[in-house]
């Protein structure tokens, strides 16, 4: 008897915060936004684009979560992106891009204006996952945040080979820009 | 009873830390199936044709070369003095299947008109399990034949063939192509690189396959046995290896022949691989894109 009291109360509350989390709930996704790997060589400046980032943002919880299907990244030209899929990010194996961690600056949601916004996380990508901090800005507008962050990778950090012989089309520093407006939602 | 109390602690902690049930976003592809890619690291693989297709808008250039037989030794530096066949080509992708290519070999002066289309894309799924690509081409001869004192006319000039690579990417690492071959020469003689003079029509079935022992470096081979009833024609056996730079494609290889175009490959005589018959030779691709 006294088993089944302690159980039910425990439903009730589970239930009730349940329900008071769904009601205040800030969570922000979209799976339609813009990622951009810029390759700055000596001799050749290239970009891979994607328009399929996919992003939450709970600021309930302050996690941010981001993820980009990396075959759907275009640089332009076809033969380029058959060599990018297969050799060097090898998307059979390693399909996503990956960020996952949490907001560490301050962020007010009612301010509607352009506000700087730091995360700390994990970045994984070609199954290397490493801790960074990115700098970027959130800006409220109604219902949505909108994202710009930019940050380096050193393909040597995520054990992405690049030719060691005779041409640097390819540079060792990318830079990598995210753009996304997210919107909000209950779920 | 321990379940219960499990289970209870369970609910307790999720009450208390109600944003766990929440987890990160579950991870969902948008490319779920395509034509596998590069089976073959360019259009050809040492001396054979491969379903490696060129996308629409996309310019191949390739330069190829054998030179003389290796059994020379060093006072001919191996087979390099003895001068090369050189072919180059210009390939130009009409649409993602369909490509039209333009050549000139020097052995028997050669110009080459081919086109491929892509008939079948080996497809990441395993909707289909091989690629097929059909390849005709003509060929022109446009030696001085003045010495025979025949009325050499344009017909007689004339080579047909039709190579159709089947090829499949066994594993990121292996993939294997056999590659039905078919060559018909208006005229032959003496005076064209074919081995037996009397006969016109050669076919062949050759093998070819790529290993990557490194992600853009691969062993490759070639065996392309002499299946026509023929003089002189002997097992045409090519090894090699492929060097993606990052633009360039860099092919090296042995070979027993001399021959760089499909008519050739099936017609013209070989060294014996394993009494030193054979010759260096390498080809360089690169690839343009034109808008």
């Amino acid at each position: 008897m006294k088993k089944s009291i302690l159980l039910f109360t425990t439903l009730i509350f589970a239930a009730g915060s349940f329900i008071t989390e769904r009601a205040t709930a800030q969570k922000y996704m979209a799976d339609d936004g813009y990622v951009e790997f810029i390759s700055t060589a000596p001799l050749l400046e290239f970009k891979g684009v994607s328009e399929n980032l996919t992003g939450l943002i709970n600021l309930d919880t302050n996690m941010v979560d981001f993820y980009v299907d990396l075959n759907t990244l275009e640089t332009g030209i076809q033969r380029r992106d058959r060599d990018m899929r297969n050799s060097y990010l090898e998307t059979d194996k390693f399909p996503f891009a990956e960020f996952t961690g949490e907001l560490i600056s301050e962020f007010d949601p009612n301010l509607q204006e352009k506000q700087e916004a730091r995360v700390r996380g994990m970045f994984k990508i070609h199954g290397v996952e490493r801790e960074i901090e990115v700098t970027g800005t959130l800006e409220p507008d109604g219902e949505s945040l909108q994202l710009e962050a930019g940050w380096t990778v050193l393909l040597a950090d995520y054990n992405i080979d690049r030719p060691g012989v005779l041409f640097y089309e390819l540079a060792e520093e990318q830079t990598v820009n995210i753009s996304i407006q997210l919107v909000k939602t209950d779920n | 009873m321990k379940k219960t109390q499990r289970t209870l602690f369970t609910l307790l902690f999720l009450m208390i830390f109600p944003n766990l049930l929440m987890a990160q976003l579950e991870r969902e592809r948008v490319v779920t199936d395509q034509p596998e890619e590069l089976i073959f690291m360019a259009p050809r693989n040492i001396n054979l044709y491969t379903v490696e297709p060129l996308s629409k808008g996309e310019l191949h250039y390739s330069i190829m070369h054998t030179f003389g037989e290796v059994s020379g030794g060093v006072s001919e530096l191996w087979g390099i003095d003895q001068g090369a066949n050189v072919r180059f080509s210009f390939e130009y992708g009409f649409g993602d299947e369909f490509s039209v290519g333009f050549g000139r070999s020097s052995m028997d002066k050669v110009y080459d008109i081919s086109s491929r289309y892509s008939l079948v894309r080996q497809m990441q799924s395993g909707g289909s399990p091989v690629s097929v690509t059909v390849i005709p081409s003509i060929g022109i001869t446009t030696g001085s034949y003045g010495f025979l004192n025949v009325d050499y006319t344009f017909s007689d000039r004339l080579n047909f063939n039709l190579a159709t690579p089947i090829a499949r990417k066994m594993s990121d690492d292996l993939s294997l192509q056999i590659v039905p071959m078919i060559t018909h020469f208006n005229r032959v003689g003496f005076e064209l690189s074919v081995a037996d003079p009397a006969v016109n029509t050669y076919y062949s079935v050759g093998v070819g396959g790529r290993y990557k022992v490194a992600p853009r470096t691969a062993v490759t081979f070639q065996y392309i046995p002499p299946l026509t009833d023929a003089e002189n024609l002997d097992h045409n056996i090519g090894i090699g290896i492929d060097i993606e730079t990052g633009g360039h494609v860099f092919q090296m290889f042995f070979t027993t022949s001399r021959a760089l175009n499909e008519s050739y490959l099936v017609s013209s005589n070989n060294g014996d691989f394993f009494d030193g018959g054979y010759r260096f030779g390498f080809n360089i691709n690169r690839l343009f894109r034109i808008k």
